[in-house]
């Protein structure tokens, strides 16, 4: 009989459904990788079985019987752990405190030996062994932090583990480590299912895999059954190259030029030339440096230092409005927490950084704005009845819409800094953002995007820079570099 | 040197540094006339200290998860009246009874809150209102007497010439506050709803166990102030502590909680409530106009709301990296 | 919170559960106005006048409160305590003449507000604790320059704040003319979208190049200046002043911004909605007295009513 059954999820948020009648089954002992692109419903679905969402319609069935997972806590109580891809530890307490937290074995005078011993015999699993378990988890870099969540999942006796993008900041020794650790507990009787976009490892470790695309289940296959290629074939339900939009290069003058650019503590001596009409794409996973060189360029940076000049202006760094004066515009990689306004209307969100030209003395030209707003919705595709909509109604993929219209309102080309562009966003809508882009090229500005996924850097970008740990790798021209290549770069370059 | 400055200005150490550096300061005024450094001093600190520190723990705790009970002020008053209503042949009922109210008045507003995801200033100011309604319905607004002329006199009574009951109860309160969260998962668990409530939740905890947990503290702690305020002073009245609200968020704050949560202590706090009750008393000991302690008190929390703001820090690195900057233009012009 | 709370089993989708806390509030308006409609004497020029009177003096530093609410910077626990400081400064300044004082309370009110926020503006310090760094120093400030006395009108000319005009009672109007200011500030003006936006979401503010410290240093300084006026029409009422004179206003005006509808935790809500706020609760406060409840009722009432009426706006949006 299978340890975990789902039958049947649906789960809508608003008017997306996210879920559309999703059924799978895992048994004992088995590891089960779940793939689909961004946006298919594998973090919805993980949410679901840990009582972090209710699903709508469906079923969660354990040990043959159906249950109601009301939360987290719940969940817990099951047998099921979880790792989650949003880290959920607690900044102010330490390592020891985060493995036992919300751990229902906790006694409630809770500094008994037993305790941190577990606590050190779980890091000691996962490689950090040598880790004070006083040390504030503040004071942890993110590829640490994801370790310490994951042996606090070594410190719960479940008997389902999930694993959400597990692997996305750790170096090959630390991968390595899961993997053991994975297999010590396959071994044990438990069974894990395991959420990855990293084709490789689903055949390195996983017995099994769930292909999940646009919210619908497409199926499940056994790892030696299938191959790459026809994974990715499921995943995409197309061939890989219609998703991106073909053009010709064209690129003209240098737009920006970096030099010496430093964000401390993990960007140093950083160069870039980037020319106008040409998409250029900074390759690297979370803590490569990536987005933190885009985001001093936008001005939001306290304490980046070097010179940059842009259109042979020299821009100063450290100010969001010198980046502005010099047509330097940002898409965050936090929509929700930096993007978009959430409760504001969706026209509000077009026109916020046109206030001043229509203004005068101060006072605002409604009508210019209402007008504004119309002529943005209509370049990026958003509906115009959405306009008096609030923006938290929107699809993430329509937010992220919002973002590039509010870029678009200048009528001079400039530099369009974006972070992580399709980040959460569902596959339509992630093919109408890289058609954006490309027009965006075509009226002369300069792309610079930083992206943690290689598939949309191969797909989209004219100039590859990989980065790992704060430094560049190397530099492609379109065409120069497959995916191998990059990938290699990202996660073990060879002269580090 | 500096180095050691920072330490002591580091948010956990700060409460103490402060409290001594109140005491220096006060020392120094006094200048030897030993107005200050009294027995009498003393006792009067304790006895102020008694009066709001337990107040200051209940706000303090709940500012601690990121919340803001406005209605410890209301619990205050409502307590310490049906404790001088109902415990008059038997002070431990009026007591308990008082207590009671506290409880359940934490209760519903962190059910509120945690059930209908209110934010706590709305519902506890609506608490408030309803509380000092309750209060004024209660007593029909007049002052209640409590003719337990031994219970006042015994609560008040000096024990060592240090402190009397009533700021010995209120120590024991902290110290158990204190060992509660530093020795429980208890303390873990609030520490952790306040630093990132989120994380919490999906590791597992239930955090509106813990909101509802804080708020029934803050509403039995304040509740305890009230009962042991009024039964010492012989009376209750509605308006029994009006601005008690204010001087137990500074407290707490100087104290060293953190406003974005996740960071304090009951002992800082009992540090923060210390200070201010030392400034007061010790001001008017040393026999400064009244409004010193108010120009005082506004100085030090403004400084440390200078301190403390996050966006110093940058501001400063922002400025400094500015004038390097513009150094090596220099240089390269010349 | 699990998908069994009390709170989906509310959840609508999206527009309906909007329309629905629509219609909540417009039968709580109505049923408010039922209520006071149908108590006799409700409709008398006295208690007409005695409503407009509690309106004007708590309104004016309700509509200042509001916009430090909008800014996402809660409440000030330091307004009262700036009403009754500009009666003092602007009663001891009558001596220049009328217009002159009035100038001269309202810029002392700004700039004990702009202080405020420029901290609070420019380098995030926490709003609550400099307000009450504001109030402490305030009250000191206050009883050092005072000794401690009442003060007494320095001159001449106060009837231009009190009494009556057209059968209207001037402090109403002074009061209505800063909330059609303040609405038009904050609906036609950049600065006011900017603080809307600051409000909404500080950090997306930040990167959409908003000026936010300059929002957050004038939505103070606004603040101020709405203590200052009410501050005026206090110290013209009574002749008068001390520093008790604004005490405990702080939490009617945060109850009336709340009760009209701003989000506590910034970014929606208007200048009219804590018109309508301050409106219902004055009425609801005249009602229960023209009814006969005894006072201690009516503090209960009231005190019931604003907490009903908070949890009603939230319980159609999320958190």
């Amino acid at each position: 009989m299978p340890i975990l059954a789902i039958e049947g999820a649906t789960k809508r948020f608003g008017p997306n459904e996210v879920l559309r009648n999703v059924t799978l089954s895992l048994d004992a002992q088995e590891i089960r990788a779940i793939c689909g692109e961004n946006g298919a419903g594998k973090s919805t679905l993980v949410k679901i079985i840990t009582g972090v969402h209710s699903a709508d319609g469906g079923r969660i069935v354990i040990d043959g019987q159906p249950v109601e997972v009301r939360n987290p806590q719940h969940a817990q109580e099951l047998g099921i752990a979880l790792v989650a891809q949003e880290l959920s530890l607690a900044p102010a307490l330490s390592v020891l405190d985060n493995i036992w937290l919300g751990n229902r074995e906790v006694p409630l005078f809770h500094r008994r030996r037993a305790l941190r011993e577990r606590a050190q015999a779980a890091l000691q699993k996962v490689g950090l062994g040598d880790l004070p378990l006083e040390t504030p988890v503040s004071q942890l870099s993110i590829g640490r932090r994801q370790l310490v969540e994951l042996a606090r999942m070594l410190t719960r006796d479940a008997r389902v583990f999930i694993l959400d993008e597990p692997t996305a900041t750790l170096s090959d020794v630390e991968i390595e480590r899961i993997f053991a650790a994975l297999r010590t507990l396959k071994a044990e009787g438990k069974s894990i299912i395991y959420i990855t976009h990293r084709l490789g490892e689903v055949f390195q470790v996983c017995d099994s895999v769930t292909v999940l695309r646009n919210g619908e289940l497409v199926g499940t296959r056994r790892t030696d059954e299938i191959d790459r290629a026809k994974l990715m074939e499921m995943m995409l339900g197309r061939a890989l190259g219609e998703m991106y939009p073909r053009w010709d290069s064209n690129p003209g003058a240098p737009m920006l030029e970096v030099s010496n650019l430093g964000v401390p503590p993990l960007v140093q001596g950083f160069h870039l030339t980037a020319p106008r009409g040409a998409v250029v794409c900074l390759a690297g996973q979370v803590g490569s440096g990536a987005i933190e060189v885009l985001r001093a360029l936008a001005g939001l940076a306290h304490n980046a230092s070097g010179e940059v000049r842009v259109a042979g202006q020299a821009m100063p760094l450290r100010s969001v409005a010198s980046a502005r004066t010099a047509k330097v515009q940002f898409i965050s990689e936090d929509r929700a927490g930096e993007g978009v306004f959430l409760r504001l209307r969706v026209g509000a969100n077009l026109v916020a950084t046109q206030l001043a030209d229509h203004s005068r003395f101060g006072v605002l030209s409604r009508h210019g704005l209402r007008a504004a707003a119309a002529k943005l919705a209509a370049a990026v595709g958003v509906d115009r009845t959405r306009l008096r909509s609030q923006a938290d109604e929107l699809s993430g993929g329509n937010q992220q819409k919002l973002a590039f219209g509010r870029s678009l309102g200048r009528d001079d080309a400039g530099v369009l800094l974006m972070n992580e562009p399709t980040r959460g966003v569902d596959v339509g809508a992630r093919a109408e953002i890289y058609r954006l882009i490309r027009q965006f090229c075509d009226r002369g500005y300069c792309l610079v995007m930083a992206s943690s996924d290689i598939e949309e850097v191969l797909g989209m970008a004219d100039v590859i820079v990989s980065m790992y740990r704060g430094r560049q790798i190397a530099v492609y021209r379109r065409g120069e570099a497959d995916m191998q290549r990059v990938l290699a770069d990202i996660t073990h370059p060879a002269a580090a | 040197m500096t180095r050691a400055v920072a330490k002591l200005l580091d948010p956990k150490l700060r409460p103490f540094t402060v409290m001594a550096g109140a005491i220096v300061f006060l020392g120094l005024l006094d200048r030897g006339t030993g107005y200050f450094f009294s027995i009498g001093t003393i006792f009067s600190v304790m006895q102020l200290f008694a009066t709001f520190g337990l107040v200051a723990l209940g706000l303090g705790l709940s500012i601690l998860i990121r919340e803001f009970d406005l209605s410890v002020a209301g619990i205050v008053g409502l307590a310490g009246c049906i404790a001088v209503m109902t415990g008059v042949g038997n002070p431990w009922l009026g007591l308990v009874l008082g207590l009671g109210a506290g409880v359940v008045s934490g209760v519903i507003q962190g059910l509120i809150m945690t059930r209908l995801h209110l934010s706590s200033v709305g519902v506890s100011l609506g608490g408030l209102l309803t509380l000092q309604g309750l209060t004024y319905v209660l007593t029909d607004n007049k002052t209640v007497a409590y003719p337990n002329i031994a219970v006042s006199l015994s609560l008040n009574a000096p024990i060592a010439h240090l402190i009397s009951v009533r700021s010995a109860a209120c120590l024991a309160v902290f110290v158990v506050a204190a060992l509660a969260m530093a020795y429980t998962h208890v303390g873990r668990d609030v520490i952790a709803t306040g630093s990132d409530r989120r994380a919490a939740r999906v590791a597992g905890l239930n955090t509106d166990r813990v909101v509802i947990g804080v708020f029934a503290a803050s509403g039995a702690s304040a509740a305890l102030a009230g009962v042991l305020l009024s039964y010492s002073l012989g009376a209750a009245s509605p308006v029994a502590l009006a601005d008690v609200l204010a001087p137990a968020a500074a407290a707490a704050i100087v104290g060293g909680v953190s406003v974005v949560g996740g960071r304090g202590s009951p002992m800082g706090i009992a540090a923060g409530v210390m200070t201010l009750c030392i400034l007061r008393s010790g001001l008017s000991a040393i026999g400064v106009e009244p409004y010193v302690h108010d120009l005082v008190t506004g100085s030090i929390l403004i400084a440390i709301a200078f301190l403390d703001a996050p966006e110093l820090a940058r501001r400063v690195t922002a400025w400094r990296l500015a004038r390097v900057e513009r150094q090596a233009l220099a240089r390269k012009s010349s | 919170m699990s998908g069994v709370s009390l709170r989906s089993r509310l959840r609508l989708r999206g527009l309906r559960a909007r329309h629905l806390v629509l219609a909540i509030r417009v039968a709580a308006a109505a049923a408010i106005a039922v209520f006071a409609l149908s108590t006799p004497g409700f409709t008398s020029p006295l208690s007409i006048n005695a409503l407009l009177n509690a309106i004007s003096f708590i309104g004016c530093v309700a509509v200042g409160m509001t916009f430090i609410t909008l800014t996402g910077n809660i409440m000030s626990l330091c307004l009262g305590a700036t009403v009754s400081a500009s009666a003092l400064v602007f009663l001891a300044s009558l001596s220049l003449g009328v217009l002159p004082a009035f100038g001269v309370a309202i810029a002392f009110g700004i700039v004990v507000t702009a202080a405020q926020g420029a901290l609070v503006g420019y380098i995030r310090a926490n709003p609550i604790l400099v307000s009450i760094a504001g109030l402490s120093l305030l009250l000191g400030g206050a009883a050092f320059a005072t000794g401690g006395q009442r003060i007494y009108p320095g001159g001449e000319g106060l009837q231009v704040f009190k009494g009556r005009f057209a059968g209207i009672p001037i402090e109403a109007l002074y009061f209505f003319a800063t909330v059609v200011v303040g609405q038009l500030v904050l609906s036609f003006t950049r600065i006011g979208r900017d603080m809307v936006m600051v409000g909404s979401n500080l950090r997306a503010a930040t990167a959409a190049g908003v000026d936010t410290a300059a929002a957050i240093t004038m939505a103070y300084v606004i603040a101020g200046a709405c203590s200052a006026v009410s501050g005026v029409l206090l110290a013209a009422r009574y002749g008068s002043g001390d520093m008790e004179l604004g005490s405990g206003y702080d939490y009617t005006a945060i109850a009336a911004v709340l009760v009209g509808g701003t989000a506590i935790q910034g970014g929606a809500g208007s200048v009219v909605r804590t018109l309508l706020g301050v409106t219902a609760i004055a009425i609801i406060e005249v009602v229960l007295l023209l009814r006969g409840f005894s006072q201690q009722l009516q503090y209960l009432v009231t005190g019931l009513i604003v907490l009903a009426v908070i949890m009603l706006h939230t319980l159609g949006e999320r958190r």
